[in-house]
C-alpha cells in the first residue's frame, strides 16, 4: 500500500493542467533504423504511439513508366533495382511473368538452377536482413558474423553470374551460364558450414533475455488481421498463416524439392524473427536437394530472338525474400510491354506497420520495422 | 497499338513550331511505325485467346449473370469484366461466399487504354487460401469517372488505391485518405498515363542530326530558342 505521506497530493484544476498533450514526432527520412529513406510522423502520448503516418516515395524512380518504353530484354535489369538485396528472385519473377505471357516451357536444368540461385539469394538477403535487424536493437555481433556469410554468397554469384549485387541473373526463357567449374563444391562445403553457423546466431539471440524483451509481445498481427492487410512472406507466417508461394502455386518446379514452412504462434516481433532464420535452414536444405537432383539438358529454351507476346495479360507470382512479388503484364503485341505493374511486397507490408505500432512504446517502432524487412527500393518503385 | 507506344515522339524543330508538331501527332509515329504498312490495326486494346472457365466464373456468372462477362486470356487465368455499380457487392460475396472464399486481395492496379471505349481499367488480383484458387476482375472507367473504394472490404486496398490515384488521377470514392502517397505533394500530372511523357512534363526532344535528343527546357522563351540552337550548332 503507498505510503500517503509521500503522496502527493494534487488538486483538481492543477490535475488538469498536468493532463499530457499529444506529441508529434518526426521518424526520418533519415534515420538509420528504417533502412533507407522512410519518414513516420509520430503522434506520442508520453512514451506510448497513438497514431503513425507513414510517407513513403522518396525513392520513387518511375521504373513502371520506364519499362513501359523498352523492349521486353532491355526492361529486365532495371528490376533489379526494385529489391537490391533481393535482385536475383526479382529478375525469376518479371522473366516468369514474360515466359507466361509468351507461353514457354523452359527447361527443368534451367529451373533447377533457377532454385539454387533464388535460395542462395534468399539466405543472403535473410543474412542482411538479421545483421541489420540485431543491430537496431542492440546487438552489434551478430551483424559481423552474418556480413562474413553473406560475402561467400556473394562471391559464389559474382563466380557465376559476374556481378555481386545486381546481376540481372535471367534471361527470358531459361539462364545463362551453366555453373563454373568448382563453382558447386564451393557451394556445397557452404552448405555443409552453413546450419552450424545459424545455431551461433541463434545462441547469440534466441534465448538471449534482453533480445526476448524486446521482440517477445510486441507488434502483435493476429492471422485475421494479417490475411485483410495483404502482408505476406514471413511477415505473414509470422501469424500463424500457412501461405507460400513455392508451396501454394508451385512454379519452377518447387514441387520437387522436400522442404518446411516456418510458422509463428503468436504473430509478434519474435515469431517474425524466427520464421526468417528457419527459412535460411530451409532454404539450405533445398539448395542441396537442387545439386543433388541437378537434370541434364539445355539451358535455355528454343525461341524466337525477337520477344513479342500476343496481345493479353498475365500475373505471375514467386515467394520473394519479402513476402509474394508479382508482376501483372499487359501486352499490346508489340515489342514493348504496354504496361508492367510490380506488386511489391515491401509496399503491401509496410501498410501493416500501423496495426502493429499502435499501443506500443516509441522504442518498440524500430523492433517492428525492422521484423517488417522493408527495402524501400520496392516499397517506392 | 503500335503507334500509341510513342505518344511523345513529335520531334520539336524549335520551340515555336512545338505546339503545331504536336497538334500533329496523330499522323506523324503512324507513319513511322510499321504499323501503318500492313492494313489498319483493330481500335483499342483486344486480349487474345479463349474465355478461361473455373468454378469460381461459372458461380458468379450464376448469382450476378447481368453484371459479370467473361475476358479472353491467352495464358489461362480466368478474368472477368465486372459493372462498376456491383462491383463492391462482388468482391463482398466473393469474399464471404464459402464456395468462392476470396479472402487475400493480391493486387490492384490500373491500366489505361485511350483508344479504348473505356480509357481505364482497374484490375483486381484475388486469390483464396483456403481452396487456392485465383481470379482477376476488371472494371472499365471513363476518364474522369469515379470508382467505389475496397477498403471497406480489404484493408490492403488501402495503399494501393492512392498509388493508382498518384499515377492513373482516378478518385476512389469513399476513400479514408485518398492523398499522394508515391510523388510530391502538388505534384502535375499523371505519369503513368500514356500521354505523360517519359521525362517528364517539361521534357522536349529535339532532333540534332539523325537523333532524337531529350532536353528540359526553361520557361523563358528567348533562352529555350538560344539552347535549340546551341545544340543544332554542335551537330
Amino acid at each position: 500500500m503507498p505510503n500517503e505521506a509521500l503522496t502527493p497530493k494534487v488538486e483538481a484544476p492543477l490535475r488538469k493542467a498536468l493532463e499530457s498533450k499529444e506529441m508529434e514526432l518526426n521518424m526520418g527520412p533519415q534515420h538509420p533504423a528504417t533502412h533507407g529513406v522512410f519518414r513516420a510522423i509520430l503522434s506520442l502520448d508520453g512514451e506510448k504511439v497513438v497514431g503513425i503516418e507513414p510517407v513513403i516515395g522518396y525513392l520513387h524512380r518511375g521504373i513502371e513508366k520506364w519499362a513501359e518504353f523498352r523492349t521486353y530484354q532491355q526492361a529486365a535489369p532495371i528490376f533489379d533495382r526494385l529489391d537490391y538485396v533481393g535482385a536475383v528472385i526479382n529478375s525469376h519473377a518479371y522473366v516468369q511473368a514474360v515466359e507466361k505471357l509468351l507461353q514457354v516451357e523452359i527447361p527443368k536444368k534451367a529451373q533447377y538452377i533457377r532454385v539454387v540461385l533464388d535460395e542462395l539469394q534468399r539466405i543472403a538477403n535473410h543474412l542482411l536482413w538479421l545483421g541489420t535487424h540485431a543491430l537496431d536493437l542492440g546487438a552489434m555481433t551478430v551483424l559481423f558474423y552474418c556480413l562474413r556469410e553473406r560475402e561467400v554468397i556473394m562471391d559464389l554469384f559474382e563466380a557465376m553470374l559476374g556481378q555481386r549485387l545486381l546481376p540481372n541473373a535471367y534471361p527470358i526463357g531459361g539462364v545463362r551460364f551453366d555453373f563454373p567449374r568448382n563453382w558447386e563444391k564451393v557451394c556445397r562445403d557452404f552448405l555443409e558450414r552453413f546450419p552450424r553457423l545459424v545455431d551461433d546466431y541463434e545462441k547469440l539471440l534466441s534465448e538471449n533475455r534482453i533480445w526476448k524483451q524486446r521482440t517477445r509481445g510486441i507488434g502483435i498481427v493476429t492471422p485475421e488481421e494479417a490475411i485483410d492487410l495483404g502482408l505476406s512472406g514471413p511477415t505473414l507466417r509470422g501469424s500463424g498463416v500457412n501461405f507460400d508461394v513455392r508451396k501454394a502455386m508451385p512454379y519452377s518446379s518447387y514441387e520437387d524439392f522436400d522442404f518446411e514452412v516456418p510458422l509463428g504462434t503468436r504473430g509478434d516481433v519474435y515469431d517474425r524473427y524466427m520464421c526468417r532464420v528457419r527459412e535460411m535452414r530451409q532454404s539450405t536444405r533445398i539448395v542441396s536437394q537442387a545439386l543433388d537432383g541437378m537434370p541434364e539438358g539445355e539451358l535455355k529454351a528454343k525461341m524466337s530472338k525477337i520477344i513479342k507476346p500476343k496481345a493479353g495479360e498475365a500475373y505471375a507470382c514467386v515467394e520473394g525474400t519479402k513476402g509474394q512479388l508479382g508482376f501483372y503484364i499487359v501486352s499490346d503485341g508489340s515489342k514493348q510491354p504496354w504496361r508492367v505493374h510490380v506488386r511489391a511486397p515491401s509496399f503491401v507490408n509496410l501498410q501493416g506497420l500501423e496495426t502493429m505500432v499502435m499501443g506500443e512504446l516509441v522504442a518498440d517502432v524500430v523492433a517492428n520495422i525492422g521484423s517488417l524487412d522493408i527495402v524501400l527500393g520496392e516499397v517506392d518503385r | 497499338m503500335a503507334d500509341d507506344k510513342t505518344p511523345q515522339a513529335p520531334p520539336a524543330e524549335e520551340k515555336k513550331t512545338a505546339a503545331e508538331e504536336r497538334a500533329a501527332t496523330p499522323e506523324r509515329p503512324a507513319e513511322k511505325s510499321e504499323a501503318s504498312k500492313k492494313p489498319a490495326p483493330p481500335k483499342g486494346w483486344e486480349p487474345t485467346g479463349d474465355i478461361v472457365s473455373s468454378p469460381v466464373t461459372e458461380k458468379l456468372l450464376a448469382e450476378y449473370g447481368g453484371a459479370v462477362s467473361g475476358i479472353p486470356n491467352s495464358c489461362g487465368e480466368a478474368t472477368v469484366r465486372v459493372k462498376k455499380e456491383y462491383l463492391i457487392e462482388i468482391l463482398s460475396f466473393l469474399k464471404n461466399d464459402p464456395a468462392t472464399a476470396m479472402n487475400y486481395l493480391s493486387d490492384l492496379t490500373a491500366v489505361h487504354f485511350p483508344d479504348n471505349e473505356k480509357v481505364f481499367e482497374v484490375v483486381y488480383h484475388l486469390y483464396s487460401m483456403s481452396l487456392g484458387h485465383s481470379l482477376r476482375l476488371r472494371v472499365g472507367l471513363d476518364d474522369g469517372e469515379s470508382c467505389p473504394t475496397a477498403t471497406g472490404v480489404w484493408k490492403t486496398a488501402n495503399w494501393h488505391e492512392r498509388e493508382v490515384h498518384d499515377m492513373f488521377g482516378i478518385v476512389f470514392e469513399g476513400h479514408p485518405n485518398l492523398k499522394t502517397i508515391l510523388l510530391p505533394e502538388k505534384w502535375d500530372g499523371h505519369p503513368l498515363r500514356k500521354e505523360y511523357p517519359l521525362g517528364g512534363p517539361k521534357e522536349e526532344k529535339i532532333r540534332a542530326g539523325a537523333f532524337e535528343r531529350p532536353v528540359y527546357l526553361p520557361d523563358d522563351a528567348e533562352e529555350a530558342a538560344k539552347i535549340i540552337r546551341e545544340i543544332k550548332d554542335a551537330e
